[in-house]
Order: structure tokens, then sequence, then C-alpha cells
């Protein structure tokens, strides 16, 4: 039998990253609140998908974005010759 | 030309964002600057065919995709043919929970998650075949939705679920190794 810890953790990743509707994810939020199994895998998950998001970053360098801007600019003027 | 005024306004914002991804992408700053100068050339060329009003941050991220895959993948590997093998869900998680209580658990969690460094993250999406890195870049760098995704690379939203789900699992497993080299596991974590 398929318990409220299994649909849980089907459904992981779809809570995760929004792609729920609104009563599923309500769903699954107050089991959590209930569940010490599944309350702390979430909450792992959830920290782990922010460090990534958060370590992955990358800060462009002025030098980039002067030259794409620049670049731009020039195809700009050969467009109005 | 008034559409570079307008181009410049609404599309140089995600500078930082695309140079993030194309540096996970092709792996290297040169290559990262030519393909991010190459993309807003391309989407200034084409700005006149974005639909005011649709996602403008999405289109620059297809033309991304798309120059790179054209450009910069040399190699022969066909996604579908790629084989991560089988990696268990929640892989990393599962590895740190052996610790008696909630508190322990919690710390090792912490060390783990504040000890992967930068490159530790980054090296283990880069090492990702590519069919499975651009959904999890997607996703995790950027927060696109799966049917965004699913745009951006032109492959079905169930094709988008997969790899995202099987790619994750791969990259936990290359962090798991990199907290074991880092030492951030408990010993009895340890063992291969």
């Amino acid at each position: 039998m398929r318990t409220d810890c299994d649909e849980a953790l089907e459904n992981l990743y779809l809570y995760l990253d929004s792609e729920l509707d609104s009563v599923s994810s309500a769903r699954i939020r107050s089991h959590l609140d209930d569940c010490r199994g599944c309350g702390p895998q979430f909450d792992f998950e959830g920290r782990l998908k922010a460090v990534v998001k958060e370590r992955l970053h990358e800060d462009v360098p002025d030098a980039v974005v002067d030259r794409v801007r620049a670049a731009i600019r020039e195809e700009s003027a050969a467009d109005l010759q | 030309m008034a559409d570079q005024v307008d181009f410049e306004r609404d599309a140089m914002q995600y500078t930082r964002q695309l140079y993030s991804a194309a540096m996970r992408m092709t792996r290297n700053p040169a290559d990262a600057e030519d393909l991010v100068q190459e993309t807003y050339l391309k989407a200034y060329r084409a700005y006149h065919t974005f639909q005011e009003g649709t996602n403008l941050k999405a289109w620059l991220y297809r033309i991304l995709t798309n120059t790179y895959i054209n450009k910069y993948r040399k190699d022969s590997r066909r996604p579908s043919e790629v084989d991560l093998g089988t990696v268990e869900d929640m892989y990393l998680y599962r590895r740190l929970g052996s610790e008696e209580s909630a508190e322990a658990a919690r710390t090792t969690e912490d060390r783990v998650l504040d000890g992967l460094v930068e490159s530790d993250i980054k090296q283990a999406v880069e090492e990702l075949p590519e069919s499975f890195r651009m959904p999890v870049l997607l996703a995790d760098l950027e927060g696109f939705s799966y049917k965004e995704i699913a745009e951006i690379l032109d492959i079905p939203i169930g094709t988008v679920m997969s790899r995202l789900h099987r790619g994750r699992k791969a990259m936990q497993k290359r962090l798991w190794e990199f907290a074991k080299q880092r030492g951030l596991l408990p010993e009895d974590a340890k063992r291969p």
C-alpha cells in the first residue's frame, strides 16, 4: 500500500522545483510538518539545491559586459549605414 | 536604431546568468566570453522577431544553448546514448543518515553543505554529460520551470524530468566523493 511518505518522496523534486499544483503542494507541506522521516530529507534536498545554485554562479567580468555592449553598438552603427 | 536602446535595457540584465551558464557549458573563460558575445549578437539581430511580453530570459537561453551546441559540441556523444549508470535516489542524504540523533545528523548535513566548496559543485556539474548538464543548469542555476526547459532545449517535458532527475543523482554521487575527500563525512560513512 502506498503511504503518505511514498507519495511525498515520489514528488520531492516536483515539490522543490515548484512544479506541483497548489493542492498537491499543500498536501505535501502538511505531511512534512507531521513526518519526522520526510521532513529532514526534504529539508536537506532543498538546502542542497540552494547551495548548488549559490556556488554555481560566476561573476561576469566587467570587461566581458563592456565588450558585449560594444559589439551590439557596432552592429547597430553598421545597420544605420 | 531605437531597437538597440530597448535591447540593451531589457537583455543586458542577464549577462551574469548567461555568463555563469556559459562557463559551466564551455568550462573555460575565453570560450564562455565568446559564447556570451555571440549569443547577444544573434539575439540583437533577431530581436525584431522576439515577441514582446514573452519570456526574454528563456529566449536568450535558447539562443545560448543552440549556439553552444552548434559551435562547441565537438564530441560525438549523442545524448540518448549516454548512460549514467544506476544511482539511487537521494544518494548524498542517505549516506549521511547514520547518526543516532536528529541533532547529530543535522550537524553532519551542515558540515557537508558548508564544506563543499564552489569548485566541487562546479566540477560535479561540469562532469555531467551534456544532455544531463543542460537541464541541471537550467533548473538549478536558473530556476527555469520544466516547461521552459523543454522549450529551451527543444525536448519533451518528460525527457526534461528524467534527465534532471538522473543528472542530479549523478551530481550527488560526485559531491559525496568530494565530501569524503574533504573529510566531511562521519567515520562510518567513509566506506566506499
